[in-house]
């Protein structure tokens, strides 16, 4: 095997963790459909016949995802210390995750025996309306966020190509600085804002450019090919599987990582001395340090994160579906304390390790590739050396993989149950409902191949609003639906509908500033600024910064907007009949009786 | 009219709920709070470390996410109750 012998060609050893990735997603995929084979096709092929333990709810319901290793570590290594707070909130990320919804929901998808989140509200409101909209946007917005997912996976294994000389293994690196700058959640697993604002998870989808060559298209086929054949083949527990392989991976990457390099740069309380040196004193206080004088992260913001990064994670369409098929309440219960434990073992010392890259490494020209870097420097001479930075070099790649197969899957689910089994055939077999389940996920494939051949250049502006927009239209409707018994279908309605369309708004008014900005000569531009003000400076920079009222973040008006529509359009319209309330809310006469 | 009786995991849920959610906005003002005051318009020469982090970094994010995780699993083992799930099987 060739090893890596210099810092910008890792030889095969990325290759050879990349191989690794997809053989163990495989093996997992056919674990997964013997696992699957006991009970009825569709729960077992989409919720794994309810069976998640703790391990695999607890470090695959929320959020990891392959901004965890690409845009956040650049964002702490370019704006520094404040980028914790940035993150901050994930220390209540796994409580609100479980606690808020979780038991509830858990009970009302048995309840209603549904295994979609668009079927649950059907059910739990009785109004096809309500799964309909919901299910069109689970859909839309999950297929903008993946297919991009898809360019991200192909991208990646065209440059672990020994000799590509690209160390950055990540799907932006050919756009222009301008265009890679993390538009403020991904996600991933959380992933919802840094997919939102572009770090960690936002795969940067561009027009083609020279770089999208064969390898490019090799690379998206291998991609496509391995990921819908894995989660064909297992369904829901292969993509569970594989997601909680690869956060194992992270996890002990991130502990060799701080491990070696905060020793190396001689110390936390040096490593920050050492980048006040190269940067300016900005990069250990609030709001960050910028060189072209905007404000990373204003208290207004931080307030903001604290909102976008619990009401936009545990409302997701991904996340929604693995508490649905949690075994119990107790792995609930458990997955809290994994998760607690688990989120402090990989931000805080990833913030440690990006911390000391700035005395090791003062001066990089992409900050994305931070880590990749790190990973080869610091077990640069260690036996296994290369081997261990590929792996590490190969996470993203294995956190894009599982996000791809969720997204299949919930999108898969809600074409078969929710529009073919719903609409176009009630009456079908377990055969045909199993064909169907193939077209579609073939189909649903095939589609982001296509895609992906030619980007549209502004998939990215959808990326960001289907991520984003997806917390904005579903977390107030969920939480009325577990627990407030007055709430109508037409409430429902209006509170998503709402919440969406005042993000989609304030995101678009930010949009039309950004350009109004960029052609200072036009009137109507100058129409534009004088109406909705010059560009704030805060934030990240980037074609698709939102418009910030008061310095928040839109989604946290998207929220309240939702709340206000929900709730006011609830208490104007006619109660839901008691008998469907009870159904979901009250112990049932008989039992009371016996 | 016959009275009712809520679920019991309803019941169990909302407050569990509502105490997870007390818990999120205490830690958010404490964090955010916290930080505005001592992280941001600082004099340089003013910073000082705590087991190497910044000062502001360690009180106002280290030492309440590790609080945050630990009252997290006391409230995952001793406040919150399993309840038994209703089975699909017979809906």
């Amino acid at each position: 095997m060739i090893v890596a012998t210099d810092m910008t060609n890792p030889g095969y050893s990325v290759l050879f963790a990349l191989l690794l990735f997809i053989a163990a997603s495989v093996w997992l995929g056919t674990m997964a459909q013997k696992a699957m084979e006991k009970k009825e096709f569709l729960k077992g092929f989409f919720l794994g016949n309810r069976g998640l333990g703790a391990w695999t709810l607890a470090l695959t319901a929320t959020v990891q995802s392959g901004g965890t290793f690409m845009g956040f570590p650049a964002l702490v290594y370019s704006h520094g210390w404040i980028v914790l707070l940035w993150i901050g909130s994930y220390m209540v990320v796994p409580l609100m995750g479980f606690a808020v919804v979780g038991k509830r929901l858990a009970q009302l998808s048995r309840l209603t025996d549904s295994f979609t989140v668009p079927d649950l509200l059907r059910e739990r409101f009785g109004d096809p309306r309500v799964g309909l909209v919901s299910s069109i946007m689970i859909i839309t917005f999950m297929s903008f966020t993946m297919f991009a997912q898809f360019k991200a996976g192909a991208t990646i294994m065209k440059h672990a190509w020994p000799g590509s000389g690209v160390l950055a293994l990540s799907e932006d690196f050919e756009a222009t600085p301008a265009a890679v700058q993390p538009d403020a959640k991904s996600d991933a697993k959380g992933d919802a804002k840094a997919d939102a604002k572009g770090d960690a998870t936002t795969p940067v989808v561009k027009a083609p450019a020279k770089g999208i060559d064969r390898k490019y298209y090799i690379g998206l086929i291998v991609f496509t090919v391995t990921v819908v054949g894995y989660t064909l083949i297992g369904g829901f527990l292969a993509s569970v599987w594989t997601d909680l392989f690869q956060s194992v991976m992270m996890v002990i990457g991130v502990m060799i990582l701080v491990c070696l390099a905060v020793p190396m740069a001689g110390g936390l309380e040096q490593a920050t001395r050492t980048a006040i040196q190269h940067t300016s004193p900005d990069i250990a206080f609030g709001p960050g340090y910028n060189n072209d004088g905007r404000q990373f992260l204003t208290p207004g913001l931080a307030l903001s994160m604290f909102f976008i990064w619990i009401f936009g994670g545990f409302v997701s369409p991904a996340s929604m579906v693995r508490v649905m098929a949690a075994q119990n309440t107790e792995v609930m219960r458990k997955s809290i304390c994994l998760l607690s434990f688990y989120n402090c073992l990989i931000y805080i010392p990833l913030v440690m390790t990006c911390i000391a890259a700035r005395t090791m490494l003062p001066h990089l020209d992409k900050p994305d590739e931070v880590i990749p870097r790190m990973s080869m420097l610091v077990t640069e001479g260690l036996p296994f050396g290369p081997f261990l930075s590929g792996l590490i070099l190969a996470a993203p790649f294995g956190a894009i993989m599982a996000s791809v197969s969720c997204f299949i899957l919930v999108i898969s689910s809600g074409l078969v149950q929710d529009i073919y089994v719903r609409f176009l055939h009630p009456m079908a077999t377990e055969a045909q409902v199993r064909r169907a389940t193939n077209v579609s996920m073939i189909g649903v494939g095939l589609i982001a191949v296509i895609a992906n051949l030619d980007p549209p250049k502004y998939l990215q502006a959808l990326v960001v609003v289907s991520s984003s927009g997806g917390g904005a239209a579903f977390t107030i409707p969920v939480l009325m639906a577990c627990y407030w018994r007055r709430t109508s279908a037409a409430g429902m309605l209006a509170g998503m509908l709402v919440g969406f369309c005042c993000y989609f708004g304030l995101s678009s008014a930010g949009w039309l500033q950004n350009w109004a900005v960029s052609v200072p000569n036009s009137s109507f531009a100058q129409s534009v600024i004088q109406f909705l003000g010059p560009d704030p400076k805060i934030g990240v920079p980037g074609l698709f910064r939102p418009y910030y009222i008061l310095g928040i973040d839109p989604v946290v008006w998207s929220l309240l907007a939702s709340a206000v529509a929900g709730i006011g359009t609830s208490l104007i319209t006619k109660p839901p009949s008691d008998e469907r309330v009870a159904r979901f809310f009250d112990v049932p006469q008989t039992a009371k009786i016996l | 009219m016959s009275e009712r009786h809520e679920l019991p995991l309803l019941k169990s849920a909302r407050r569990e709920a509502l105490a997870a959610m007390a818990i999120w906005l205490i830690a958010t003002i404490y964090s955010v709070g916290y930080c505005f005051l001592f992280g941001y318009g600082r004099k340089p020469e003013s910073l000082t470390f705590v087991l190497g982090f910044p000062d502001w970094v360690f009180w106002g994010l280290i030492l309440p996410w590790g609080v945050c995780t630990i009252i997290s699993s006391l409230f995952a083992f001793w406040f919150m109750v399993d309840e038994e799930l209703p089975d699909t099987d017979s809906n």
